[in-house]
């Protein structure tokens, strides 16, 4: 018989270390932002604000799709793990970090303690993109892997620039603009890692889930050379010559990249096979209507911007905001229950399957709270974005309040997963 | 798939082992092998007792490959232990959706 890919017994712990450590970075970040609704407001350059962007980023964003990457990218890429230990060594340096960094963001103290997080979450990063890479080194190169690989490069050279941002803090040896730097960093982040990491794995995985008989595969290699030229381009200009009218041109271009990818998810869509369309796949197409209305939001910040006009700031927020609690957060509420129970299923139910009646992996989901996650969720968009438009204290707590509920369901049902007792087959 | 051939005398096993072969689920989907189009043959041999079967996954790094397989293999010894039985992971011809029965499709939730 030949042999079929089979998960390595070491991958569990390693994959679901880091959706719980997601899970309770997530329920931190929550907290957090309550603390500091009245911050959201003022400049997005504020250090309770840094500390909890970098939470969302690093400690929700980030570390979630790590994990996510160590359970698909052999299933992606046909093929083993390269190395589970560096794994986790990987995890304990972007946890210390992440620790160290967000703690010296909060009370701003740039010192020795932020300048260790720094370094720590830069090889812990350097780990996971060494692990990545050589995982898919001896692999025919496919369009998925050019944008995983691609991405890795991308988080690796904003977590550089991160690193030196925080030393020029203390040492200034920067020629140009602290704030500059801190925008290429931030579209480095959203663009290169983020979007390019979602697009390469959102582009195998969703026409799985829906049964797709139709792919259109052109555009993702569209999508993949539009994102990484119009991010190159916004980076070196924005380097050189500042935020100038040039920066929507190259936005339009990493928009056209967006738009590519969106028609390939649309192709897959229309072709389905699988009609049911289940709640992880409404999250994350709520999340691709927050991704769209974040880019609706940039010229309004480069026009204001170019005009030296305040409402920049507030454009930003909003823009920061629907990138993270939006577009990365509703992805990651959903596609968690897309990959998560198999995992867990695997572990407890492999050598069961075949011999009697037994639970499916999305019985393992507690499905009444993920419907009451999904409808929290909602009131959250409404009530917090009605909030930050309409300059309302009040609307923004209510918002932050329903995101804390969202975190405490989401965790609860993490936990809910993780600890499945098997039950008794029937035979 | 092809349909059971009525005449042939390992029919009735062979329908048996089709029958207990739709127990086995795609854990994502939901749908058993057979609708999937996942099995290519079933041979029985009533005198030798031996049961071959020829069967693919959706990509030869399905996720849920092993489990599939180990579901086929756990299904076969539980309902025919006094048969040999061999499964055989096939990549050729590839699966394809096509291969989806049309109760499959309405397993989906197609009309």
């Amino acid at each position: 018989m030949i042999s079929v890919g089979k998960q390595h017994p070491l991958l569990y712990r390693l994959v679901v270390s880091h959706y719980l450590l997601s899970a309770i970075c997530f329920t931190a970040l929550a907290v957090m932002l309550l603390f500091s609704s009245d911050k959201l407001s003022g400049h997005y350059f504020h250090p309770q604000l840094l500390a909890i962007t970098h939470m969302a980023a690093l400690g929700w964003g980030t570390l979630m799709i790590f994990g996510a990457c160590y359970q698909l990218l052999p299933v992606i890429l046909e093929t083993e793990l390269y190395s589970y230990k560096i794994g986790w060594i990987s995890l304990v340096m972007f946890i210390s970090g992440l620790i160290l960094l967000v703690y010296s963001f909060w009370n701003f103290e740039p010192g020795i303690h932020m300048q260790c997080g720094g370094l720590l979450l830069l090889t812990g990063i350097g780990l996971f993109g060494m692990n990545v890479f050589m995982t898919s080194r001896k692999i025919a190169a496919e369009i998925h892997q050019e944008f995983i690989i691609t991405a890795c490069i991308w988080l690796v050279a904003t977590a550089l620039l991160g690193t030196l941002l925080v030393f020029n803090f203390r040492y200034a040896f920067f020629q140009k603009d602290h704030l500059l730097f801190l925008k290429l960093h931030a579209h480095m982040g959203f663009a290169g890692w983020f979007l390019l990491l979602i697009v390469g794995v959102s582009s195998k995985l969703i026409p799985m889930f829906l049964v797709s008989t139709k792919l259109k595969p052109g555009f993702l290699t569209w999508s993949y050379y539009l994102i990484n030229a119009g991010l190159l381009s916004f980076v070196t200009d924005t380097y050189l010559f500042g935020l100038n009218i040039r920066s929507c041109f190259f936005g339009a271009i990493v928009v056209a990249g967006i738009a590519s990818w969106l028609i390939f998810v649309f192709h897959c869509f229309h072709s389905r096979l699988r009609k049911v369309i289940d709640l992880p796949i409404k999250h994350t197409f709520v999340s691709f209507l927050l991704l769209g209305t974040a880019l609706f939001v940039i010229p309004f910040i480069i026009s204001n911007q170019l005009k030296a006009d305040p409402w920049a700031i507030q454009y930003t927020t909003l823009y920061g905001t629907l990138i993270f609690m939006g577009w990365i957060s509703s992805l990651i509420l959903g596609q968690t229950f897309k990959t998560l129970p198999f995992i867990v299923w695997i572990k407890h139910y492999q050598h069961l399957a075949g011999k009697g009646s037994i639970p499916m992996p999305t019985d393992l989901v507690n499905s009444k709270i993920l419907k009451l996650q999904f409808s929290i969720f909602l009131v959250f968009i409404g009530t917090f974005y009605a909030g930050l438009f309409y300059q309302s204290s009040l609307l923004i707590h209510i918002g932050l309040i329903c995101f804390l509920i969202v975190a405490l369901l989401y965790l609860a049902n993490v936990v809910i997963i993780l600890f499945h007792k098997p039950q008794i087959i029937e035979l | 798939m092809t349909l059971p051939d009525i005449a042939g005398k390992e029919t009735a096993v062979r329908t048996k082992v089709i029958d207990a072969l739709r127990i086995v689920l795609d854990p994502e989907l939901g749908i058993n092998i057979i609708d999937m189009g996942l099995v290519y043959s079933v041979e029985v041999d009533e005198e030798k007792k031996s049961i071959e079967l020829d069967m693919t996954l959706s990509s030869p790094a399905c996720p849920m490959g092993t489990s599939i397989v180990s579901a086929v293999e756990n299904c076969l010894t539980h309902y025919f232990d006094q048969f040999t039985r061999s499964v055989n992971l096939v990549w050729e011809p590839a699966w394809s959706y096509e291969r989806i029965t049309e109760e499959g499709k309405q397993l989906l939730g197609n009309e």
